[in-house]
Formats: structure tokens, C-alpha cells, sequence
């Protein structure tokens, strides 16, 4: 069968509706009665609550109920763990700390919420919150990942003896030997430091119980609402039917919007089965900033060990990661780091310690990268350091370590994210590194252009590194489709969608097996009335594992369109075929039977039906992969630096992509320049600054800077394919693809400009400050 | 937060440690105090309308103040909490008696800032606490002013003080001009008109809000 669709540039179908205002986000929900929350937030970061009262806040008119944990009685319970901690891990410590819906007894970051107001607007509810009087003991604050660590550090846990929340070692080979025969060790300190997912959208949640019908409807942002809906159907005694989760169109998820459960998704769900009301609640931004969960800061003291020809030989690493005031989401991140820090490498042996600390700050859980830009920040500066200590070629010493294409399957011999052995599945990494480089022309650059522009006193820089992403992780998606007796088909799946194009590249999979138009297909996704099996939008999964769930639901849909189709036409399945919305007769065209009328036929009115047949042209099918798919990459610049104000200009960017099977190559290149602008953000614009007690200083985005349209550069994109042998669309993810290599890209790129400072970038992010105090040892 | 500075009154020594230490005039020099009381030897309470930036608010605190040593020095501790969010800081003043019959007061302490405050209105903070520190001081002298003359002359001598919209624009001229400093030439007159209209604005919607 060839396939007509899949691998085409289509224009998503759903940025109609999206661009003129048609598509439901939450905030759009309005219910006759509905009522507001606003939540009374902690502005310390730790402190012990003595006492709360809310009597003036209940008095004001309007305000429907004020509610504390006191008040929730057994409903106040810490959120479930969402990620275990791996068990194939040998000697792996890990305590389990879970945020709760309201404090009860101790503040534990800046924003943790304390009361809840539900009222008439939210006008009312806002104001109430001045009439609550709190007494808040304060305590000293843990804000620093080392000073946490020391004895006599206040506890952000009262009942363990430190702030280590987790510790655990991984082992490939044998390091220590393999640094005894290096010729040359290298080792430095490197920090990457916190940032926000920054989603256009906040969150938002309606929570609607009738108690009539005895369901319970939520709205929610989430990139999960599946677990969603089972979650808290188990934590408030209700069956997970009657509880119907709906994450309609978000404005952008990046990660934080996968953590359940949120304190208020807990706590809305508790008050409107008080109330029997509709309650919406609305992040606002400064909200954002202090209780929706980020990511990133970890600091590495790293060496590299290596032979005097460029091999490296090893890679060590002790690394401190900060989980926050909670660790719900389990190792995912770190583990994430450890898996990435060999990068694109044929490193042989790898020893590395985890040390997970909590904080007073908001809990850490995957953003945009989850974990693995850090892990390639450390292994490209490590290799870029190498590179100029043995006088090798940045392209040159990667060339000489990349992973063989006959490599594959790479065994790593350590664990991944999903408790698996790391195999990177296929890929050809010299191919892509190559691409970048004959793109961006970078032997020109190097030997011509850069010399010429140096000489006219410019400080131009040239970066290239090479990445990998792990992608699509199990366990599984599914999805449903049927042939409607109109023709049109419509399908669902568990995953959320927040941007990603899955109505278009999903629609161009069933049509090219159905052989109908992609804009004949009409896709839920999100909503567990229609579809109540799956896990979430995650770990660049949608385009691997809910894409081949679709793949094999429409696969199994056509072998049924072929079997009755063969019955009614006299005809063996071999010789049909299915063409614009008909099945024909391969030979004879004119013999046919549109779908719409096996549809009919699939479900008859009267008349008996065979034993053993189900009705309708219907089909539910499920795609868990053995493991994860690994795509890859390579990503150049060319930048121009102004040493008086160190802005850094990029004049050229090239990214070239491996994910396998390009669904759709318009909505690739979406993700490759949305994650680049992440990226990007993360290298020179966004860092989240705290002080020594724990308050964010720059909770605006005013303060926090985002970069607009202005700051990023034009994309030019390459692709290589090798298809994942993993799953039968042979897809990788390219979700976070983008923003991984930033970082490293940038600190190479601005080290080369200013190559006559002998600058050593070993932090992330910098910003045209930073920059100037590291060039003038400051 | 490090606050320093030092401001010089004209009037001695004794006449400027009683009016610092007088609640009622301590609080129409600070527009916004909405009260300050005395509840204890060396202890106040009050409640203040603050306004830095896009942050306003009520804040209810508590001033203490020790080591005194009558005219010299003393020390001040305060605590304050509110919707925009808290402070705590405490810091030591010194009079210091200058020539002609003038007075020095300086002061150094450290303050933290939390909440809404600290995490929307860091980028003003800094310049607007110096700048509220000197307009109050500034007010505190034109009272000493009122004060000294008025028993020079054996007459009441009337003493307004600032109007909330003039303490305002008070602020934002100071906090330009802070600005104004650290950039270079070109850019200070587009800034300094900007700045006015911005100070000129706010003193409107002030007026606008009492009216």
C-alpha cells in the first residue's frame, strides 16, 4: 500500500478553528452557577503555620465557602507518587515526600497554597483572601543544593535527617581503570540552573460534581487525563465512571502540565463535592511562576578521561539535582541526565553519582527536555574542553567517538528513565553531524570567512554539536476508531493534546489505511468519556506510541472494511482496494461499496448476525514499545558577539534532525523551532532568580525574559531517516528534539567568538551580564 | 536587602531626635500610613497603603525601637506583613551633629522582602525603598522647619504634609533620576520626559482616586 498521506506537508486541520477563536480552552467553560477559587498562597518559602482564620473571609458578601486543611478532615491526604523509584537499580535510596492540597502544618516553598476561596467571581474571592489571617512561623530557608547538604541545615522534612531525598549510583565498564590508562583527564564543575515551562497558556481547572447524576466533570490543563481521572475517582471514594476528565485544547504544555496532583486539581475536586457546584479556577501568571513545577538546576563536578588521539575513553559525574520542596515525579529527570550524558558518544566506560536534594522551592518535574539538556550540556562542553586541550577540531573529536551506524542496537548497560536497560535503537549520528556541517558550511567558515571577519575586527563564532533524544517510552497508548454510516470516521485516544498537530498527523495515518481524506477524520483527544485507557502527552511519545496505537486501531478497522467488503463484492480481500472513501475492486473500479454504506451494513437493524462478529466497522487497538526509541541530531550556529554589551546575534542556525518516519514535516519543523526558542531561552534569556530565602525575584515576564519573535533566528532544517526498528511506523519523538543541544551550541558558539578571551563556559543560562563578568573575570 | 544611606536636617541635634521619635509626625511623613500607635514604651503598630510599582497593598506592622541613646542613636526593628507580602528588617540610625546647628542622620540596616513584593516588584525595590526612605525624611525636615519657626516666632506655624499624589511624583522624579545616571547621554532626555509624564500620570490617577 503506498502511503499518500503520511510523510506529507499538510497544514494542520485544526488551525482554523484555533485561529479564529473557536477552539475550547478551559477558561471558555461557563456553567450556569458556576463559582471562582483563588487560592492564599505562602509568601515564605518555610515556615511552620501556627494558626489560620478565616471568619472575615466567610463573612464577606459573595464568598460561597473559604476552606483549610482542617477543613477537608480525611479528604486531606498527601498526592499519590507518580513515579516509582526504579527497582532494577541496585542500592538506589529514595524518600518519597508528596505535596499536599493545602498546608496543614508547614510551609515547605514561596506559593504553596494555605486557604482556598470559592465565591461568586473571582473579583470577591481575591479580595476575601486580605481577610484571612494567618500566623506563619518563619524558618530558615534551604535554597542552596550544597548548603542543604550540610548538617545542621534546616530540614524541608522534618521527619528524615536530611534534605537527600534520593541517592544512587550507575556504572557502564569500569571508570576508575579507564582513567588510569587515559593520557589526558579533564575535570570541571558545570551548573545548569532553573528556568519555567513558560506555556502561553496557565493552568486552569473546572470541577463540576452534579449530584443528580451522580458524575463528576473536570476541565483540566493537563497533559494527562487519564490519570487524571482514575487519580482522583480513587482519592475521593468515587468509581472511575463517574468521573469524566477533560483536557480540551491547552495553550501549551512543555512538561510541568504531565505532575499530578496539582494542590488545587486535588482540592477543587474536594470542594465541588461540597458544594455540588461548578468551581473554575484560572492561574494567573505571577501564580505560574511560584506553584506550577519547573525544572533544570543540577550542578556536576564531571571529568572526562581520554586518550591522546581524541577517544575518549570515560566519563564521570557527581551530580547534585534539585527535586524542590516535593518529589512526586520520582527520578525521571536525573535519570533522564544519565542516559543523555554520553550523548552521541561510543563511550565505554561511564561512572556516575546522583544526589537528589530538596529544597523551600516549587517541586522539579520534566520540563521541555526533561533532564536531557543537561546531560548533553555536560558531555559536548566535556568533549568541546577535550577538543581544545589536545588541539583537536570541535567536529573532529566528535567524529572520531560517535556511536557506528552497525552499531546498533547500542547497548548502554545502564537504566533509563523507564526502568529499561538503555539501548539506543538505530540511527546514523555521522550522517547527521555531517549534514549540519556541510549546511552550514563549516570548513568554509572555519578556513575563510571567520579570518576575514576577524581581521575586520568582528568576534564571529561557529558552534556544532551532536545530540540524541530518547523518545517514546512505554507503556503503551491506545485508540478507537470507527466508520460513521456518513463515510467519515472518527477516532479517539487517551493522550492529550497541547499543540502538537495530533488531529492532522494522527487523521494522515488512518486516511493513508482507510483511503479516505485526512479532513474526513474527526479526532478526540483528551476526553476519557471517548477514550479511557492510556497514560499522557509525555516524553516524545505522541508520534511513537499513540501514533502507532492509531496505526494499528485503523489497521484493524480496514481489515474488517476488507472482510465484509469482500463478503458484499463477491471478491477475495487481495484484490480490493480502498479509494476515496470506497472499496473497489481493484480491476473494476465500478464494483464498489462506499464505507459509509458498510457501515450500514456492519450494523444491521434486523436480521441475524454471525456468532463470533462484533458490529460495526469499529476497531480499539494498543501499541506499548519494548523500549524507547532514540532519535538524534545535530544543531550549528554562527554568531556574532558585541563585547561591549556581549548581546550575542545569531546569524545563522541549522538544525538537522533524525526521528525516523516524519509523520508530517510541517508540524516537525514546528517542534524543532519551538523547542529551539525554548532552548534558546534557556541558554542566554531565562533564569529564575532566587534569594538566599527562598523568593523568587522575577515572578513576571517582564522580568523573565522569554524570547520573542525578535530574538529568534531563522531555522534552516535538514533531515536524515532511519526508522526506528521499534514500533511499525518505524517514528521516533521529536517533541524536545529542539531545545536539548541548545545550550551546548550556544556556550561553544560564544566561546569561539571570543576565542581570545580562553573563555570556559561551564554554566547555563547565561544572559549579556553574565557574559561580561565571566570575559572580564568579574 | 542593604539599606545605607544619610540625609542632613537643618536643625540640631535634640529638635530632629524628637521629631523622628514623635509617631504623629512620623506618620504624616510616610503618605499612606494609615496609622501608627503607640502600644508599648518603644513599640508601635500601625498599618500603611504601600505602592511599589505594579505591587499595592495594606501592610500591618510593628516598629520597635531599642538601644536608644537619646540624641545619638538608636536601633529599629520592623516587621510587616500584608497582601503585597512582608518585610523584616531591622537597621541602626545615627544623629550625627554638624556645623551651623545641622544634623547628620545615618542609617544601614538589612531588610527581607517576600511575596508579591519581593517576586513582581525586585526590579523597583531597590530604588523605590531609598527613594521612599528620602521623600519621608524630606518631609520629616520640612516639619522640623515648621517645628523650629514656630517657636522662634511663638506662633503656630502651619505644616502640610505631602499630599500622597506629590509624594508620588516625589518618588518616580527620584527613582529617574537614579536611572538617569546610569545611562549614557543621548538616551537621559527621552528618558527624563518619559519619566515625567510617567511621574505626572500617577500623580493624576492619585488625584483621581481620592476625588
Amino acid at each position: 500500500m503506498t502511503e499518500k498521506y503520511v510523510g506529507k506537508r499538510m497544514t494542520r486541520t485544526e488551525d482554523p478553528r484555533l485561529l479564529t477563536g473557536q477552539a475550547l480552552f478551559v477558561d471558555d467553560v461557563q456553567i450556569p452557577g458556576m463559582l471562582h477559587a483563588a487560592f492564599l498562597r505562602s509568601d515564605y518559602a518555610h515556615a511552620r503555620l501556627r494558626r489560620i482564620d478565616v471568619s472575615a473571609a466567610r463573612a464577606r458578601p459573595g464568598v460561597v465557602a473559604v476552606y483549610t486543611a482542617e477543613d477537608m478532615g480525611d479528604a486531606w491526604r498527601h498526592g499519590p507518587p507518580l513515579v516509582i523509584p526504579p527497582p532494577t537499580i541496585q542500592g538506589v535510596l529514595f524518600h518519597t515526600r508528596t505535596q499536599v492540597p493545602l498546608v496543614k502544618d508547614k510551609v515547605r516553598f514561596a506559593g504553596e497554597p494555605l486557604a482556598v476561596v470559592i465565591a461568586e467571581n473571582r473579583y470577591i474571592a481575591e479580595d476575601a483572601l486580605e481577610d484571612i489571617v494567618v500566623d506563619l512561623e518563619p524558618l530558615g530557608a534551604v535554597v542552596d543544593l550544597e548548603k542543604a547538604l550540610e548538617p545542621g541545615a534546616p530540614l524541608v522534612h522534618d521527619d528524615l535527617d536530611s534534605n537527600l531525598a534520593a541517592h544512587l549510583v550507575q556504572d557502564k565498564g569500569d571508570y576508575a581503570a579507564a582513567r588510569a590508562q587515559a593520557d589526558h583527564v579533564l575535570r570541571r564543575r558545570i551548573v545548569i540552573d532553573r528556568g519555567v515551562a513558560g506555556a502561553m497558556e496557565n493552568r486552569g481547572i473546572v470541577a463540576s460534581w452534579d449530584a443528580r447524576s451522580r458524575q463528576l466533570t473536570i476541565w483540566d490543563t493537563t497533559q494527562a487525563p487519564i490519570p487524571v481521572r482514575n487519580g482522583l475517582a480513587g482519592m475521593f471514594g468515587l468509581s472511575p465512571s463517574q468521573v469524566r476528565v477533560i483536557a480540551p485544547f491547552v495553550g501549551g504544555g512543555f512538561g510541568p502540565k504531565i505532575m499530578m496532583f496539582y494542590p488545587e486539581e486535588m482540592t477543587l475536586t474536594w470542594a465541588t463535592l461540597q458544594l455540588g457546584r461548578p468551581i473554575k479556577w484560572i492561574e494567573d501568571r505571577r501564580e505560574n511562576f511560584l506553584a506550577m513545577n519547573q525544572e533544570r538546576i543540577q550542578i556536576h563536578d564531571a571529568e572526562i578521561a581520554l586518550r591522546s588521539d581524541g577517544r575518549i575513553l570515560g566519563v564521570s559525574h557527581l551530580f547534585l539535582h534539585d527535586t524542590g520542596a516535593y518529589d512526586p515525579y520520582g527520578l525521571t529527570i536525573p535519570l533522564n541526565t544519565q542516559s543523555h550524558a554520553m550523548g552521541a558518544y561510543d563511550i565505554p566506560n561511564y561512572h556516575s553519582e546522583l544526589k537528589v536534594v530538596f529544597t523551600n522551592r516549587i517541586t522539579t518535574s520534566p520540563v521541555r527536555g526533561a533532564g536531557r539538556p543537561q546531560g548533553i550540556f555536560l558531555i559536548e562542553r566535556l568533549v568541546d574542553l577535550a577538543a581544545r586541550e589536545l588541539g583537536l577540531d570541535p567536529l573532529e573529536i566528535r567524529r572520531r567517538n560517535l556511536i557506528k551506524p552497525d552499531a546498533f542496537p547500542y547497548q548502554h548497560q545502564i537504566i533509563d528513565q523507564a526502568f529499561a536497560p538503555l539501548v539506543f535503537d538505530s540511527g546514523n549520528y555521522q550522517a547527521t553531524l555531517d549534514k549540519a556541517a556541510a549546511m552550514i558550511g563549516y570548513e568554509q567558515f572555519v578556513r575563510e570567512e571567520q579570518p576575514r571577519l576577524r581581521a575586520e575586527g568582528k568576534r564571529v563564532g561557529i558552534g556544532i554539536v551532536s545530540f540524541v533524544e530518547t523518545t517514546g517510552v512505554g507503556p503503551y497508548e491506545g485508540a478507537r476508531i470507527t466508520i460513521e454510516p456518513s463515510g467519515k470516521v472518527s477516532a479517539a485516544t487517551g493522550v492529550g493534546t497541547q499543540g502538537q498537530g495530533h488531529f492532522t498527523s494522527f487523521a494522515q495515518i488512518i486516511a493513508d489505511q482507510l483511503g479516505i481524506s485526512p479532513r474526513d477524520v474527526h479526532l478526540v483527544t483528551g476526553d476519557t468519556d471517548h477514550f479511557h485507557w492510556g497514560t499522557g502527552t509525555f516524553a516524545s511519545r505522541g508520534s511513537v506510541v499513540a501514533a502507532n496505537a492509531i496505526h494499528a486501531a485503523a489497521l484493524s478497522v480496514r481489515q474488517k472494511v476488507l472482510k465484509l467488503a469482500s463478503k458484499l463484492l463477491n471478491t477475495p480481500e487481495e484484490e480490493l482496494e480502498l479509494v476515496d472513501g470506497v472499496v473497489r475492486v481493484a480491476d473494476i473500479p465500478e464494483r464498489s461499496i462506499t464505507l459509509g454504506e458498510l457501515a450500514v451494513k456492519a450494523n444491521p437493524l434486523r436480521g441475524a448476525v454471525e456468532p463470533g462478529t462484533e458490529p460495526g466497522l469499529e476497531a480499539t487497538a494498543y501499541f506499548g514499545p519494548q523500549y524507547g526509541a532514540t532519535a538524534n541530531g545535530a544543531h550549528a550556529m554562527i554568531i556574532e558577539v558585541d563585547p561591549e554589551t556581549m548581546m550575542v546575534e545569531i546569524k545563522r542556525y541549522v538544525a538537522v534532525e533524525d526521528c525516523g518516519t516524519v509523520l508530517n514535516p510541517l508540524i516537525l519543523e514546528g517542534q524543532v523551532h519551538g523547542g529551539i526558542a525554548l532552548g534558546l531561552g534557556q541558554s542566554f534569556y531565562e533564569k529564575l532568580a532566587w534569594d538566599e530565602n527562598g523568593q523568587l525575584l522575577n515572578a513576571s515576564l517582564a522580568d523573565y525574559l522569554i524570547p520573542s519573535a525578535t530574538e529568534v533566528p531563522r531555522v534552516e532544517l535538514g533531515h536524515e531517516e532511519t526508522r526506528s526498528p521499534l514500533n511499525p511506523l518505524g517514528s521516533k519523538g521529536a517533541g524536545e528534539a529542539g531545545a536539548i543541544p541548545v545550550p551546548a551550541l550556544f556556550a561553544q558558539a560564544v566561546e569561539n567568538a571570543l576565542h581570545d578571551y580562553d573563555l570556559e563556559i561551564l554554566e547555563m543560562p547565561l544572559s549579556p551580564n553574565r557574559l561580561f563578568e565571566l570575559v572580564h573575570k568579574r | 536587602m542593604k539599606l545605607e544611606g544619610e540625609y542632613l536636617f537643618n536643625g540640631p541635634r535634640e529638635k530632629v531626635w524628637e521629631i523622628v521619635r514623635d509617631p504623629e509626625v512620623l506618620a504624616t511623613a510616610l503618605p499612606g500610613t494609615q496609622s501608627l500607635n503607640r502600644v508599648g514604651d518603644n513599640e508601635y503598630e500601625g498599618t500603611m497603603q504601600v505602592r511599589i510599582g505594579p505591587v499595592a497593598g495594606n501592610f500591618a506592622g510593628r516598629l520597635i525601637v531599642s538601644d536608644e541613646v537619646p540624641p545619638e542613636r538608636c536601633t529599629l526593628t520592623v516587621e510587616g506583613r500584608g497582601a503585597p507580602g512582608f518585610a523584616t528588617g531591622s537597621g541602626h540610625v545615627h544623629l550625627l551633629e554638624q556645623e551651623e546647628g545641622t544634623t547628620l542622620l545615618k542609617y544601614e540596616g538589612e531588610i527581607q522582602i517576600g511575596g508579591k513584593l519581593a517576586s513582581v516588584g525586585q526590579r523597583l525595590l531597590d530604588t523605590a525603598s531609598k527613594s521612599l526612605i528620602h521623600q519621608g525624611l524630606e518631609a520629616l525636615n520640612s516639619a522640623l522647619q515648621a517645628r523650629i519657626k514656630a517657636e522662634a516666632t511663638g506662633t503656630a506655624v502651619e505644616y502640610t504634609p505631602p499630599t500622597e499624589a506629590r509624594f508620588a511624583a516625589a518618588v518616580a522624579r527620584d527613582m529617574a533620576r537614579e536611572m538617569v545616571r546610569a545611562l549614557p547621554p543621548p538616551q537621559t532626555m527621552a528618558l527624563i520626559a518619559l519619566v515625567a509624564a510617567v511621574a505626572l500620570l500617577i500623580g493624576f490617577l492619585l488625584g483621581r482616586r481620592k476625588g
